[in-house]
């Protein structure tokens, strides 16, 4: 589980007469990952498309422009095709749905361009207004030159200055003096460059004709009109998607199944009368697909298995063996956060597992509220209803999983929504007497409330459960506990380090610079832990322990430098001191909602009632209102950083330890298609 | 000179330094994640599927906050210092 699938290298070989059965029982079974060929070998040269390659992806760049037009989205299929039936409405759906589609959108498109150029026109035509000029007064001269925009400072008079002879209309626009000046042609230049001094800037005026608001009122008519026609071919447009939307994308996939096949000997070496193809398959599906293979074509072609050593050499060569991770579906979600930093190396540790066991427990110990857990759990349950995508799914399992530790934990810490709230009144108070004989013995814990078990002392006598975050007993608990966490946490992933490099024959990296991280970390959490209970001895010996680590990163690789690390290795254990922070925020939080809401409001607005009995009707209401506010915002904080806290807990503090320092590896995906809208 | 104070003040004094210690590392992580916030948000305008990796990065200097805490907490539940010293 720990270990990604063993993968044996696999070389098929056989006459190129057999190359489309070949194909076709490969891209069925699924199994073989392949190994492109790079045309390193002269013997060999790049195979060449069989069958119509050409005709499939001329078909599918037509198909994925028509399922453009229609917006058409990757989504759960609601209804799967037979794959004859695709093929014989192939053509009517290319041809005659397609022109139909692509139709509609161009005249949608054209529509809106109009519409477009309408609203131009409009716009520059508004302001012409406020002159007294029909339309057709703005062009077509030959010996006059105009100029029609807006002027800050008022221009007759320097126009006239350079031009005697001069036509100068103004009427005042918003913020600005509107102007249209007619000048003779050759006066053209200098009348330009005196209006520029007045902050001119010209407006072009369409060629229409008649007064202004009755251009504008029929441009505004003719728009409606456009809009009018828009309308039904957009509903004609989504019609259209819904009725062919599963058929289309069936037809995409069985056409990017085809060009799949037919490009697949791109990937092949060829000889003039022979073909071979190299890959990967898992090690306990090599018979299987010998057996398929030579059963296809009647034992016309050799499949055979590569010796380890030999595929040795060509993993130091650079080539990468492909990872299929291996893990029971309980654990698969958690192959998301896995993939989501990157894909294990062959030889690499795959940290799904680990990521299962140690993610949901943090999650918990965040979020800790019985209400809260019960609440995303439900959230979760409805999403998995909604969300169908194998991404979604899995996400929304990771979170489900997570939920049910923070009930757990909820239990522990004896919340719902909030400390201070709901747990006392379910379970009942601890009588006031012994609460302060507790106390007095500084092993107060809590609220003093009966856990779901009765009074519940994990060790008699001692209340610890169900603790209060807030007290201060609580927050020492649960330092130690997050830093005991840490502790385990990085050092399994020490641990795999140290197995990883093993793997990779780099026993200098093993011995001296992961096993010195690991004691230099367990040790210095029994330090503090023999200065906090005062056990000089355990001090003084984890000191001695963590000096010989020092020494050991100094003969490490690095040298001297090592020890730059070693803050970083003190602060990794510190950062899981987030496992109490973020959810000490959290319990704040809701216990100030709680507090404004049971403390504040509702007294308040029943004048001053102190006992819950007197509350009124509508400071009731309005404290429930304060109460889902606050608490729904928390729970939403609540769902987000819990998540995102240990995701980093794990990619910088665990991962830094063993994962991914030989560059990321390579998924196996075998030559295939996993058919969702084509029936098989 | 010496220095004399009562419990109570020392004890103001050193709630004053927890509140620096986690209000000034707050500051600082604050100052830390402006930059990749802005940067994220550009990210995520041009792909939105970059949202998730984008708030982990965010989350990267907030350790900062978590040693300022981890300060506050043990000043105020961990560290008597004053102990001896403190006298009626």
């Amino acid at each position: 589980m720990l270990r990604p699938v063993k993968m044996s290298r696999v070389v098929v070989a056989g006459s190129k007469n057999v190359i489309s059965p070949v194909v076709e029982k490969l891209h069925e079974l699924r199994l073989l990952h392949i190994v492109n060929y790079n045309g390193s070998q002269p013997q060999f040269e790049m195979g060449k498309p069989i069958g119509k390659a050409k005709e499939y992806s001329e078909n599918l760049i037509k198909l994925r422009s028509v399922t453009r037009y229609l917006e058409l989205n990757k989504k759960f299929p609601d209804k799967a095709y037979p794959e004859s039936q695709v093929l014989s409405e192939l053509d009517n759906l290319l041809n005659n749905v397609g022109a139909d589609v692509t139709a509609t959108y161009e005249r949608i498109v054209a529509i809106d361009a109009e519409v477009k150029s309408k609203q131009d026109q409009i716009k520059s035509l508004t302001p012409l207004a406020v002159l007294p000029l029909p339309l057709e007064a703005y062009y077509g001269y030959d010996s006059l030159a105009t100029f029609v925009g807006t002027a800050t400072t008022p221009v007759d008079a320097d126009v006239a200055r350079v031009s005697p002879v001069n036509e100068v209309y103004s009427g005042s626009a918003k913020n600005a003096t509107f102007v249209a000046v007619f000048v003779p042609a050759e006066k053209a230049g200098e009348v330009s460059s005196v209006l520029s001094e007045h902050g001119f800037s010209e407006t072009s005026v369409p060629k229409l004709e008649g007064n202004v608001d009755s251009a504008i009122a029929t441009l505004e008519g003719s728009i409606k009109s456009l809009e009018g026609e828009k309308a039904p071919l957009q509903k004609k447009l989504a019609d259209m998607k819904k009725q062919y939307e599963d058929q289309m994308l069936a037809t995409d996939e069985y056409l990017s199944m085809q060009t799949q096949k037919t490009e697949a000997p791109l990937r092949f070496a060829e000889t003039a009368n022979a073909f071979v193809i190299e890959g990967y398959v898992p090690a306990d599906q090599f018979s299987r697909l010998k057996s398929e293979l030579e059963s296809a074509v009647g034992g016309r072609l050799e499949v055979s298995l590569i010796a380890d050593k030999e595929t040795d050499e060509l993993v130091e060569k650079g080539e990468d063996v492909p990872t299929q991770m291996d893990n029971p579906s309980l654990v698969k979600p958690y192959e998301l956060i896995t993939r989501m930093f990157a894909i294990p190396e062959y030889k690499e540790f795959d940290p799904s597992l680990l990521i299962f066991i140690f993610f949901p427990i943090m999650f918990g110990m965040i979020l800790g509220d019985i209400g809260y857990g019960v609440m995303s759990l439900l959230t979760m349950v409805l999403l998995k209803k909604k969300f169908k995508t194998p991404g979604w799914q899995q996400l929304i399992n990771v979170v489900l999983i997570s939920s049910v530790w923070a009930i757990i934990f909820g239990i522990f810490f004896g919340e719902i929504f909030g400390p201070l709230g709901l747990w006392g009144k379910v379970m009942g108070q601890l009588p006031e007497h012994e609460l302060e004989a507790v106390k007095v013995a500084g092993l107060y814990f809590g609220e003093g409330v009966f856990g779901s078990l009765g009074r519940i002392g994990f060790w008699p006598g001692i209340d610890i459960f169900p603790m209060d975050r807030l007290a201060s007993n609580a927050v020492l608990l649960l330092i130690g506990t997050s830093v005991i966490i840490g502790i385990i946490h990085c050092s399994v992933g020490s641990i795999l380090g140290i197995k990883t490099e093993l793997a990779y024959g780099e026993k200098k990296h093993a011995y001296f610079e992961r096993l010195p991280v690991m004691l230099v970390q367990v040790f210095f959490g029994l330090l503090v832990l023999g200065l906090v209970i005062g056990q000089m001895m355990l001090v003084i010996a984890s000191a001695i322990v963590i000096l010989v680590a020092m020494v050991m990163l100094v003969m490490g690789p690095e040298g001297p430098m090592g020890l730059a690390h070693m803050p970083f290795y003190v602060s990794n254990l510190i950062s899981y001191l987030r496992l109490l922070a973020i959810g000490l925020a959290s319990v704040g939080l809701a216990f100030a909602a709680n507090q404004l809401a049971f403390y504040v409001v509702m007294p308040m607005l029943s004048g001053g009632a102190t006992d819950s009995a007197e509350f009124t009707i509508p400071a009731i209401i309005a404290g429930l209102v304060v109460l889902l506010a606050v608490h729904f915002i928390n729970f939403l904080l609540g769902i987000l950083s819990p998540f995102m806290h240990p995701l980093r807990l794990h990619y910088v503090e665990m991962f830094t330890k063993f994962y991914s320092n030989h560059g990321g590896g390579v998924e196996y995906s075998p030559f295939g298609h996993v058919r969702r809208f084509l029936k098989a | 000179m010496a220095v004399v104070a009562d419990a109570g003040t020392l004890y103001g004094l050193l709630a004053v330094g927890a509140g620096l210690a986690t209000g000034l590392a707050g500051i600082g992580a604050g100052m830390g994640e402006q930059g990749i916030g802005a940067a994220v948000v550009g990210v995520v305008a041009e792909e939105p599927g970059f949202l998730g990796k984008g708030l982990f990065l965010m989350l990267l200097p907030e350790t900062l906050i978590i040693f300022g805490l981890a300060v506050s907490l043990i000043l105020m539940f961990a560290w008597t210092p004053f102990s001896g010293i403190v006298t009626p």
